[in-house]
């Protein structure tokens, strides 16, 4: 058994550094490739040549947002922007920032093995306490952060927008490292994680309610009332006085939230907040401060100025619709993400991690400017439930169609821009076709997930009346 | 098919005791077609290839669509006096080249002194014949990936002239191009005939007050091929490049800081004067089609048509293939719907859908020519440079029906040519906007018919219908073996089975993506290799990848022993989902070289069955499937199909020695960038593949 883990752990690893060794490999030559121009891969907000640009209007002592070309955050301005401009002799431009890139992609894969390795163990855990284990002993769990780890390491889309040069590996890594402080319990850096990254793009800030789930009720977990049920069986049998089981029953019918260590983290929250706006507004204090900020970051995602084509489905919709009708639109279309948050919260609390993933994929289906590497994100840590989603439906006709959306989108892109011969609409059909797949792979994960919570509880009663 | 995909698999899962509701009537459509698949896919192949033969049917005539164009609604301002200016051009330059004997540029100064004393600015543009060159990653990058060569010999290089008339109403911003090819050096009489005709309209042009664009004549020198003078001029005339090259130091012409632009181009025109017409007429042929099957808007060719049989009486024609005008199963389907026709006339006077047969049959020939030089990618003529800019361009060649030499005939013929294009030009000179109209996906069955995107995607869209039914059939029941062949519950992975098919397909697609790539690095070899090595080394490194491929990859070798039991019907959904996927993609890049694909691929995969059990049964359906399988799988191999249509082409076999042949077509498609290369590697080959493993797969 445990030389049979020794393997596969050597597989994880060998996977995991020739994926490294490809992406080593398509950055030397770029040129060629000329993924940074591409709409699905470089939004107006992840783009490096528009960061390059801020970064050299901010050198020659200019507001960097001036002229509508960077709209990200200041701090990673500061902390690429000076990458961008070194160059290795005989080296193609923009190394040193494809190296962060790299680096970010694995680390990132880390702390999703780290999310992995946790969950699989709840889920070992609760399969045993529900008695699961013991009845069918060969049942398989598999290793889902190994899993995940090398989803986002090999999924093409990661690889893309690593190796394209747009800022989504580090706006994933913050979301990934929010997700596994909450897992691990490191209130500070969950709390550090979400900061950064909804100062990075904005719709992370949802996070915030798994994150204090996560925080207050713990891991992903079967529904409270199973383990009720079981314990109740194991009551039946072990003792008799009815009194007293009622009396415990009361006790634990509803989990007991953690408010302590919720306070703790909505404290920390503030404090790293603060620290992220001291520095923002430090770095920006000769070019407007901090108000400039959020209407050149939050302000442009938020009234979607920049109607360049991307994979979401705003822009046209935005390109067509009449000015006076706008900022109705505008709001219906971002009430839209906020709809969902609260039936979403209370269906799958039990499952705080779940609910991250779900919220990522609708924040990225109905992002303004989503590109590839948001998919990217949501995909790897999909493969973080792997056990609970074995008995998904459609993958394989929703496999097919990510793989022919993704190769039709160049096509589409070209028939538009370069041979004149298309439209707008092809390209435009073509993000209606993603969303509409997008949207079905969260209805089946949820419906799979739900479904899974529900043979549980089938298989638990029939566990209990063989027992009776 | 989503919804039929999806619908069916639900109606499979519903056998664990859950409450069956009665599904939707679309549901229930789709059960019902995915549950009789192969009477349906049957049905569908039979459709779309019926749905091809009858292309030419459905025909319709075509229209003018932009009503800025109003092509010959002006009178044409030619004068005897123009012509006799084009005249003397012709006579001039016949002259000279009498006298002079050599490699210099003076016909080009000639031709210079002549523009500028019309009244044009007059630039001259040395370029360098650089042959295509096959980079593979080319593919992918836009239209000015030309790079200057750094060290070029002055043995060989050409040199452009182009005169440019700036327009009396314009602003300089947009512009009409003419192009006459014309080779300095040995060009014929026929070839200066076209300079004469230009030179005439260009007359009439200096002086005309109606122009609002500006037009630029352009005689390309001619001598290294039609299209690369173009493509050089278009290249420097879009994207030039800022180094000095070492071609301005050849010769005594100074053409630095001498090259002159007018704005974008609307549409220009290539003229070509040709041979002897064989018919009683002046016979004038369109060629339109620019690389990767892509097509000037109609509206160009429908005013040139227009034009060219209502005000000047030319024949205009467009390229057809000759052999199926004589072939007797087309004229048999011809005349199957000609008498269809009839009948449908006799029930219903309305109905006017049929034509003749003899009609059929050149329509036929016309679309079958006219699909396949889309599908091969490869450009017409020189207007194919034009297209990578996005300019809309056709090549007109003009066969008059005299001999060169005859002086009355050639001052008529000058005089219809120059009003033809004048019209041309004055309708373009009208436009407002770029042609966008109109349609850019077409098919032509003749100068006045086409065949729109809408009616032809029919054809092809039933071809492929079949694939996604069947290959949801196919994971349905595969699955479902798997699931009563593995006997331990927990290994029991609903829905992933397909995991280890796909692993399969996606290693063998990415063998093609290598064997693509092959040849790159072959041309890279030092020494000189004929075609035949050449194909030799690729065809052995390419078998020998396979090789390691299915050595290395356990999963993978159709010989290997660790498959499950009916896991080929697995292997077989995913190829064809595989094959689906590439055939829609291609036919958007393409269409024709898709519907060719399809005709080959769909039945291949369709058939494709373990010859195994067929033999061992011994029943004779199932030895007669294995059979048909058989036949398609080698119909289908590349190498063999074209062996197959050079053969049916009437070109002997004997050429094909080891694929000699193959690779100097295979070379050519690259060297023109042509998608339909990618297809072949990247698609038809793993496909085929694949199919060759599930044939021989044991089960």
């Amino acid at each position: 058994m445990a030389e049979d883990q020794k393997k596969k752990l050597c597989r994880f690893w060998i996977w995991a550094l020739s994926s490294v060794a490809f992406r080593l490999i398509l950055i030397s030559f770029p040129g060629n490739l000329n993924l940074s121009s591409r709409p699905e891969v470089s939004t107006p907000l992840t783009s490096i040549r528009r960061l390059a640009e801020g970064y050299w209007l901010k050198q020659a002592s200019m507001s960097p947002y001036a002229g509508s070309m960077y709209h990200g955050s200041p701090l990673l301005l500061s902390i690429l922007g000076p990458l961008t401009v070194q160059r290795i002799k005989g080296q193609p431009s923009h190394l040193l920032c494809s190296l962060v890139f790299v680096i970010a992609d694995i680390l990132s894969a880390m702390l999703l093995r780290g999310i992995g390795q946790k969950l699989q163990m709840a889920y070992g855990l609760n399969a045993r306490l529900l008695g699961f284990l013991k009845s069918s002993r060969d049942k398989v769990i598999l290793p889902c952060g190994d899993i995940a780890a090398l989803v986002y390491l090999w999924n093409p889309f990661t690889i893309v927008s690593c190796v394209g040069l747009s800022t989504s590996p580090i706006e994933n890594l913050a979301v990934i490292l929010a997700l596994c402080g909450a897992v691990t319990r490191r209130v500070p850096l969950a709390a550090f994680g979400l900061v950064i990254a909804t100062h990075l793009s904005l719709y992370p800030a949802t996070l915030t309610i798994p994150i204090i789930f996560l925080l207050g009720y713990g891991l992903d977990a079967p529904p409270i009332k199973l383990f009720l049920q079981t314990r109740s069986v194991e009551k039946e049998e072990t003792s008799t006085s009815t009194v007293s089981k009622q009396a415990k029953l009361k006790q634990t019918t509803h989990l007991p939230f953690l408010w302590k260590t919720v306070a703790h983290f909505l404290f920390w929250v503030l404090l790293w907040s603060l620290y992220v706006l001291v520095l923002s507004a430090l770095s920006l204090n000769k070019h407007g401060g901090l108000e400039e900020m959020f209407k050149r970051t939050y302000g442009f995602i938020l009234s979607i100025e920049d109607l360049s084509p991307n994979i979401g489905v705003f822009w046209y919709f935005f390109a067509e619709v009449f000015d006076f009708f706008r900022n109705f639109f505008l709001i219906v279309f971002h009430v839209n993400i906020l709809f969902m948050l609260l039936p979403l919260a209370i269906r799958l609390k039990h499952r705080p991690c779940f609910l991250a993933f779900i919220y990522l994929a609708i924040s990225s289906i109905l992002k303004s400017y989503p590109s590839v590497g948001d998919s990217a994100l949501y995909l790897s840590l999909w493969a973080l439930f792997v056990n609970e989603l074995i008995d998904m439906k459609f993958s394989f006709f929703l496999f097919c169609g990510y793989l022919g959306i993704s190769l039709l989108s160049p096509v589409m892109h070209n028939l538009w821009i370069w041979r004149g011969t298309g439209n707008a609409n092809f390209y435009f059909g073509n993000a209606i076709g993603y969303a509409c797949f997008q949207i079905v792979f969260v209805v089946e994960s949820v419906s799979a997930m739900l479904n899974h919570d529900r043979a549980l509880k089938r298989s638990n009663s029939n566990h209990r009346e063989v027992k009776s | 098919m989503a919804a039929v995909k999806r619908e069916n698999e639900e109606e499979v899962k519903t056998d664990d005791g859950s409450p069956k509701i009665k599904p939707r009537p679309i549901v229930r459509l789709g059960i019902f077609l995915i549950a009789h698949s192969p009477i349906f896919s049957v049905v569908f192949s039979a459709a779309g290839v019926l749905a091809l033969l009858l292309l030419p049917l459905l025909a319709k005539n075509t229209y003018i669509s932009e009503n800025a164009l109003m092509p010959g609604s002006a009178r044409s301002m030619l004068s005897n006096q123009d012509v006799s200016d084009g005249s003397k051009l012709v006579k001039d330059i016949k002259n000279f080249r009498l006298n002079h004997e050599g490699q210099g540029v003076e016909v080009q100064k000639l031709i210079g002194t002549y523009m500028s004393e019309m009244g044009a600015e007059v630039s001259y543009q040395k370029f360098h014949p650089e042959g295509n060159q096959f980079h593979p990653l080319h593919f992918f990058s836009g239209p000015d990936s030309y790079t200057l060569l750094e060290n070029v010999s002055c043995a060989s290089y050409g040199v452009n002239v182009a005169g440019i008339i700036r327009a009396p109403r314009g602003d300089g911003k947009e512009s009409i191009v003419l192009v006459t090819p014309y080779d300095f050096i040995n060009g014929g009489d026929y070839e200066s005939l076209s300079l004469g005709i230009v030179s005439s309209l260009f007359s009439l042009l200096s002086r005309v007050t109606w122009l609002s664009k500006d037009i630029i004549w352009l005689v390309a020198d001619s001598r290294y091929g039609d299209y690369r003078p173009v493509a050089a001029w278009l290249t420097e005339y879009h994207s030039p490049s800022f180094k000095v090259s070492d071609l301005l130091k050849c010769n005594e012409l100074n053409t630095a800081d001498n090259f002159r632009r007018a704005g974008t181009v609307a549409a220009a025109l290539v003229l070509k004067v040709d041979g002897r017409s064989d018919r009683f007429e002046d016979t004038l042929s369109i060629y339109a089609e620019a690389s990767n099957g892509q097509m000037p808007n109609l509206d160009l060719i429908n005013v040139v048509n227009y034009l060219a049989v209502h005000r000047q009486g030319f024949y205009v024609k467009v390229e057809k293939v000759v052999s199926l005008l004589s072939s007797s199963w087309l004229k048999f389907f011809g005349e199957i719907f000609e008498a269809v026709g009839k009948l449908g006339h006799t029930l219903n006077p309305d109905w006017n859908f049929g034509i003749p047969a003899a009609d059929y049959l050149e329509g036929s020939a016309t679309l079958a020519s006219s699909l396949y030089s889309q599908a091969l990618g490869i450009p017409t003529g020189p207007h194919g440079a034009f297209r990578d800019y996005q300019v809309d361009a056709i090549t007109l060649k003009v066969s008059p029906r005299f001999p060169p030499d005859s002086k009355t005939r050639q001052h008529e013929f000058f005089l219809r040519g120059a009003r033809l294009l004048e019209g041309t030009i004055r309708s373009v000179n009208n436009l407002l906007e770029k042609f966008h109209q109109s349609f850019f996906l077409y098919l032509l069955t003749s100068p006045s018919k086409f065949i729109s995107v809408g009616v032809y995607m029919i054809a092809f869209a039933l071809l492929v219908a079949p694939l996604p039914m069947v290959a949801a059939s196919l994971y349905i029941d595969g699955c479902k073996a798997l699931t009563n062949s593995t006997h331990n519950p927990a290994e029991n992975f609903k829905s992933w089975k397909w995991l280890d098919a796909a692993k399969q397909v996606f290693a063998l697609h990415l063998l093609g993506f290598i064997v693509t790539l092959l040849p790159y690095f072959i041309c890279q070899l030092p020494g000189q290799h004929s075609p035949r090595n050449r194909s030799i080394m690729w065809g052995t490194t390419s078998s020998s990848l396979l090789l390691i491929t299915f050595v290395t990859i356990p999963g993978c070798s159709p010989f290997s022993s660790r498959l499950h039991r009916n896991n080929w019907a697995v292997l077989k959904s995913v190829t064809i989902a595989a094959a689906f996927i590439g055939l829609c993609l291609m036919s958007i890049i393409n269409f024709a070289t898709a519907e060719i694909g399809a005709l080959l691929l769909v039945p291949t995969c369709l058939m494709a069955q373990p010859i195994k059990p067929a033999l061992r049964s011994r029943s004779i359906k199932s030895l007669l499937g294995a059979l048909c399988s058989l036949v398609l799988v080698t119909i289908g191999f590349p190498v063999m199909f074209f062996a197959i249509s050079k053969g049916l082409l009437g070109e002997g076999l004997v050429g094909l020695s080891l694929g000699g042949e193959f690779w100097t077509w295979l070379e050519s498609l690259w060297a023109w960038k042509s998608a339909t290369y990618l297809y072949i590697g990247m698609i038809h080959l793993p496909c085929w593949l694949l199919c060759l493993c599930i044939l021989f797969h044991p089960s």
